[in-house]
């Protein structure tokens, strides 16, 4: 019969369907870092824990050598300001949440420390960067002494920008960036290997150096999500060699997707498990509610970049002890102080570092980006300090 | 085959034993049968390779994740049986979880919370039928400009922002009766439900009628404006059922929509055996059809497939699916054409 037919075929294919997959099966008994979901750009990983110090001198000359040179842009006959009362236009992407809420509160506080600084709110409700645009111009028009933006597009933004500076308006990036040349600093709240070490260094302390982990990406073609995991593997190649990697599995920026795997990984490694990597703000929520569900959280924890709030729950539980990010806080707080240097002529085209208050000293790096330091950890201990 | 299309089978003058022999194998060429019994294949094969796919909590977990699909699947099917379609479906689903976890964390309701998205995907959906039954305007552009609508409403009121601090009484779809999660009993009793309502009531029939045939159907008194609404706003009950199922899983609710799920849903009800083209196909074929997806995605984390052939592999297990289908209808309709 015909039907028959058709029935084994469906048989004879659902059966081959492991033999089929056999060649793509990620090689287990060789365990080939190519399959980890990390990119082939080469690595640059920070200082193992205890070792920054020793390490710190070395490390920032050989980083001078291969400095890029300053490559903002500059002001057109800027009045000279130093040390008189200014005017700065706060312009984040969108106003109404609580993340840029966090980034003005800090750029505030700075204000009120230095004393000689007003800080204007103003930006779209929506991440618009033709209201945007039209912020700036506006602005500009009525005058306005220094625009610290976070972009919503870096290209869009940009020949607004460079028309502010014609006009004599400092121009200061925080958290997104326009193109370089269309401002003169960008605050930079994370680099790829300080996020990179501080995941790993969070995981070690929960799971030993000698523990087990996977990691949960959002898709495999994700740059950022593939720049980390770069990272994180030369960092704990260097630092925890016995780290045991298993695998990387996608979730797609999917929490549903992210809550399935991590059950997924669960099942299938069991006890072995120890621990989870969650590389997006979606798939740490969707691991840390799997593992809650699932009731494991005592053998594996997930670590993850994410925000306070939607880790809350995890980090209270147990599940996500360790949540990694920027404090948005400190990044406005900093941006703030950068104003203030480059108003004073502290900080000029090919410095190498600036002071920014209560944060100490923060280096300058790719010609003309500030960093902001080592992002911040929450944990049970600070979490209640942040709501964003 | 009786089972996949409402039009009669060819009946021969075969001895009572012969129509038990014919009905049988009717049976085991059905795109269920094929389907369940590729799932057990599958899972037996993941199985040998790796015994702890078929731990208990394991298969749990891909029936309670393929819940939602299987019951968005089921409203999917009906749509698509009348030789229509919806899109919106995943912008609708994130809306209304949306919807009900605002109503949750102000403090309405439980219940309320619960039942809003169920009324609200009704409302939406009979919208939806109104512009593709009376306005005329095909489905798959009406429910395209509602996916533009819904998405963007939702990230204008949203900002993106996700909902926190949900009451404990809210997650539904966390709790385990028996200790079998909560959205396994709604997709096996909605997919009951829905198979005997499309079989054996009037209306149902009158579904597979339209989409048969629709001069016949009209010829035979069937209203198929009538027909039209009702079946979208089934299918707008549905993705609210499949909403709650969904949105009251996780302790956060994600204010965006979730991607993709659209494509897993209409793939779920073709797999199933639902002719995109209208006439048949049915609600269980639907509800096998996501557990398979689900069955593939899951047993290929436990076989070792690299994570970069995934999507790859899941897609070429669904199109020889689908495919083995269309050779089965081939043969069926020259067997009925004899």
């Amino acid at each position: 019969m015909l039907k028959k037919s058709v029935v084994a075929l469906v048989l004879v294919a659902m059966l081959l369907t492991p033999v089929l997959a056999a060649p793509l099966k990620a090689a287990n008994d060789a365990p080939s870092r190519m399959l980890l979901g990390q990119d082939d750009l080469p690595t640059n990983p920070l200082a193992c824990p205890g070792e920054e110090e020793a390490m710190e001198e070395p490390a920032a000359t050989e980083e001078a050598e291969e400095v890029v040179e300053y490559n903002g842009g500059q002001p057109v006959d800027a009045p000279d300001l130093a040390g008189q009362d200014i005017r700065v236009l706060d312009l984040p992407k969108l106003i109404g949440i609580a993340y840029f809420a966090a980034t003005t509160k800090g750029l505030n506080e700075a204000a009120e420390e230095l004393g000689n600084m007003e800080i204007i709110t103003d930006a779209p409700t929506e991440a618009s960067v033709d209201d945007q645009i039209t912020f700036i111009e506006n602005y500009v028009t009525q005058g306005i002494d220094v625009i610290a933006f976070a972009s919503n597009d870096p290209v869009a933004i940009s020949p607004a920008l460079r028309n502010a500076l014609e006009q004599g308006v400092h121009v200061i990036g925080f958290d997104a960036d326009s193109e370089p040349d269309a401002r003169e600093w960008f605050v930079n709240q994370a680099t790829f290997n300080g996020m990179a070490k501080a995941m790993v260094d969070s995981m070690v302390e929960e799971v030993g150096a000698d523990g087990s982990v996977a990691i949960i990406t959002s898709s495999l073609t994700a740059p950022n999500q593939n720049r980390w995991i770069s990272e994180m593997l030369a960092y704990a190649d260097k630092c925890y060699p016995d780290l045991n990697w298993l695998e990387t599995v996608p979730s797609e920026e999917d929490q549903q997707l992210a809550f399935q795997r991590a059950q997924e990984l669960v099942n299938k490694y069991g006890e072995d498990l120890d621990g989870i990597f969650a590389m997006s703000s979606v798939a740490g929520p969707g691991a840390a509610d799997a593992l809650t569900q699932m009731g494991v959280c005592d053998q594996t924890i997930t670590v993850g970049i994410s925000t306070p709030n939607q880790m809350r729950p995890f980090i209270e539980n147990g599940c996500a002890p360790k949540v990694v990010l920027w404090n948005p806080i400190d990044l406005g707080y900093a941006t703030a102080y950068v104003i203030r240097a480059v108003i004073d002529g502290e900080l000029l085209p090919g410095a190498t570092e600036v002071e920014a208050g209560r944060l100490g000293t923060l280096p300058v790096i790719n010609g003309s980006e500030i960093l902001l330091g080592p992002p911040t950890v929450f944990t049970q201990e600070n979490i209640n300090d942040f709501d964003f | 085959m009786t089972a996949t299309t409402s039009k009669p089978l060819p009946q021969s003058e075969a001895t009572p034993l012969g129509q038990q022999l014919r009905g049988l194998l009717a049976f085991l060429g059905s795109q269920e049968f094929i389907l369940a019994l590729g799932i057990v294949l599958l899972s037996l094969a993941v199985y040998a390779d790796n015994p702890r796919f078929g731990a208990e909590r394991n298969l749990l977990s891909i029936l309670s994740n393929s819940a939602y699909i299987a019951v968005a699947a089921l409203g999917m099917t009906v749509v698509i049986i009348t030789g229509n379609i919806d899109i919106s479906v995943a912008a609708l689903l994130g809306v209304l979880g949306t919807i009900a976890g605002q109503l949750a964390v102000h403090d309405y309701p439980i219940w309320l919370a619960w039942l809003a998205p169920i009324v609200f995907g009704i409302l939406i959906e009979l919208f939806i039928g109104f512009l593709v039954a009376y306005l005329r305007i095909p489905a798959i552009v009406a429910t395209l400009g509602m996916m533009s609508v819904l998405k963007g409403g939702l990230i204008f009121v949203t900002g993106g922002a996700w909902i926190y601090d949900l009451p404990k009484g809210f997650f539904l779809a966390q709790r385990q009766p028996l200790g079998i999660p909560m959205p396994i009993y709604f997709m096996f009793a909605l997919t009951l439900l829905m198979a005997i309502w499309m079989r054996y009531s009037a209306t149902g029939r009158a579904i597979y009628a339209v989409g048969g045939n629709r001069e016949a159907a009209r010829l035979s008194g069937i209203s198929e404006k009538r027909i039209l609404m009702t079946v979208f706003g089934i299918n707008g009950l549905m993705v609210g059922i499949s909403t709650i199922l969904f949105a009251t899983q996780f302790t956060t609710i994600q204010s965006t929509v979730p991607p993709g799920v659209e494509l897993t849903i209409i793939t779920a009800a073709v797999i199933g055996g639902v002719s995109i083209l209208g006439g048949s196909g049915t609600v269980i074929g639907a509800m096998l059809g996501a557990i398979l997806i689900r069955t593939i995605q899951s047993g290929m984390i436990f076989v070792n497939v690299s994570a970069y052939w995934l999507q790859a592999v899941q897609g070429l297990l669904i199109l020889l699916t689908v495919l083995v289908d269309i050779f089965r209808r081939r043969r069926q309709m020259s067997a009925i054409g004899k």
